[in-house]
């Protein structure tokens, strides 16, 4: 796999790299881009590709291990956990938006914006994407 | 954790007590205490005129502080041995390279003081980062002679790589193409890498550790990760802010009067604690702990 087009980061954000790291591996994996067997970019070729500290790219994949969605082949190369054969049901992957969307709920709360505003806005956001 | 990241190592740098002042200025460095470990990729951060460009010099035994002690593996930074000497690479804020030499002979003459050197590496940055081989260093571009900087500093592969806003003459692809290769020294070697740069993403992506400067002393160190977890900003009445700090056994790191008797206090958390539900609680990025802990 192309270890520069495997995730994206984005600086500036409160949200920590490993974490940023854990969470897009996470959707792809739910969403059935990444399957068991597939091989992901090791250590040094993310650490490389994205010009981030090892470290934080050896962090997420070792709890990304835990939770079972990798495995460590002998040797260095980790891929994707057998039993992730398939892309998960949209019952479960709209559950990994909620976090997202409960900021985004307490931000507009916090604007006092209507319930159909909000709404209509992620709407048209959903829609214009690419 | 991989072998590239030894833990048992001693520190390659440690400062203990250094003070250090100019004639008729105030204290720079107030006694200040900091220590790198190998494999550690430090972000230092402070406002213009904070003193990081005296520390790290301090630190590379370039500048005899007034009291404390500055050790760089294990030795008397300001009496290291050739071994020592060697180990280290270090890129300063204004370049210091011979105007009249050509990039070729000064790469030649650097060359003969140390044990190592890498060619290969050498020539490869060369090429890739488009540097005339054969013209005076005094006729090239800023960044190209900080790239030439930067090239002296790796090619004899150091173990310990200071660096003072090294990339403020680069442009946005340069930046990243340099932290690759400050990632690639981490990923060969293990190397004890710190920085200084005003580019918080640059910082970001590389420096594991970030070092926060204030008042002559590292005021904060810790991993990014950690902070940005575990770092809240809290906004309230002075009486409330001090009874919710006691409850969530939280470290006020810095305190902004507000109108009122209320207060923004912004505060870590102990680790693997969530702030509990109902208390209004803003995280923050790189930029808002720059702001508020420089």
């Amino acid at each position: 796999m192309d270890p520069t087009h495997f995730v994206r980061i984005n600086t500036g954000s409160p949200e920590p790299i490993y974490r940023q790291l854990i969470e897009q591996v996470r959707r792809r994996v739910a969403a059935g881009q990444l399957k068991a067997g597939d091989e992901i970019p090791s250590v040094r070729e993310l650490a490389q590709a994205l010009a981030v500290h090892p470290m934080t790219v050896s962090k997420a994949y070792s709890l990304l291990e835990m939770e079972g969605l990798l495995e460590r082949r002998r040797g260095l190369s980790m891929v994707v956990a057998a039993q992730h054969r398939k892309a998960q049901p949209a019952a479960d992957r709209v559950e990994l938006l909620r976090p997202t969307l409960e900021q985004a709920a307490a931000e507009a709360r916090q604007l006092e914006l209507p319930k159909s505003q909000v709404l209509q806005l992620f709407n048209t956001i959903l829609e214009d994407a690419p | 954790m991989s072998p590239h990241f030894p833990h048992t190592e001693s520190a390659s740098a440690e400062l203990a007590g250094v003070s250090l002042s100019y004639p008729r200025g105030p204290a720079v460095l107030n006694g200040l205490d900091w220590a790198l470990l190998p494999g550690q990729v430090v972000g230092l951060l402070g406002r213009n005129g904070a003193g990081k460009t005296t520390l790290l010099e301090t630190l590379l035994g370039l500048r005899e502080p007034d009291a404390g002690t500055v050790r760089l593996f294990g030795q008397e930074a300001q009496a290291l041995d050739d071994a020592a000497r060697a180990r280290i690479g270090y890129v300063p804020q204004q370049s210091d390279l011979f105007e009249a030499f050509t990039p070729t002979q000064l790469l030649a003459y650097f060359r003969s003081f140390y044990p190592r050197w890498n060619v290969a590496k050498v020539e490869g940055l060369m090429s890739r980062w488009e540097i005339p081989r054969e013209q005076p260093i005094r006729k090239l571009s800023g960044g190209q002679k900080q790239r030439l900087s930067i090239i002296r500093a790796l090619a004899h592969e150091p173990d310990l790589l200071v660096l003072d806003e090294p990339v403020a003459s680069l442009d946005p692809a340069g930046r990243r193409d340099f932290l690759r290769e400050l990632v690639g020294e981490v990923l060969d070697r293990g190397a004890t890498v710190v920085f200084s740069t005003h580019i918080l993403s640059d910082l970001e992506r590389v420096a594991f550790n970030i070092a926060f400067m204030s008042g002559g002393r590292i005021a904060l160190q810790a991993p990014l990760d950690e902070l940005l977890e575990q770092v809240r900003a809290f906004t309230g009445t002075v009486a409330e802010m001090a009874a919710l700090m006691a409850r969530l056994g939280a470290e006020p790191l810095k305190r902004t009067p507000l109108e009122a008797g209320r207060e923004r206090v912004l505060a870590r958390l102990p680790e693997d604690t969530a702030p509990p539900a109902g208390v209004p609680a803003e995280r923050v990025n790189l930029d808002d702990l720059f702001t508020e802990l420089t």
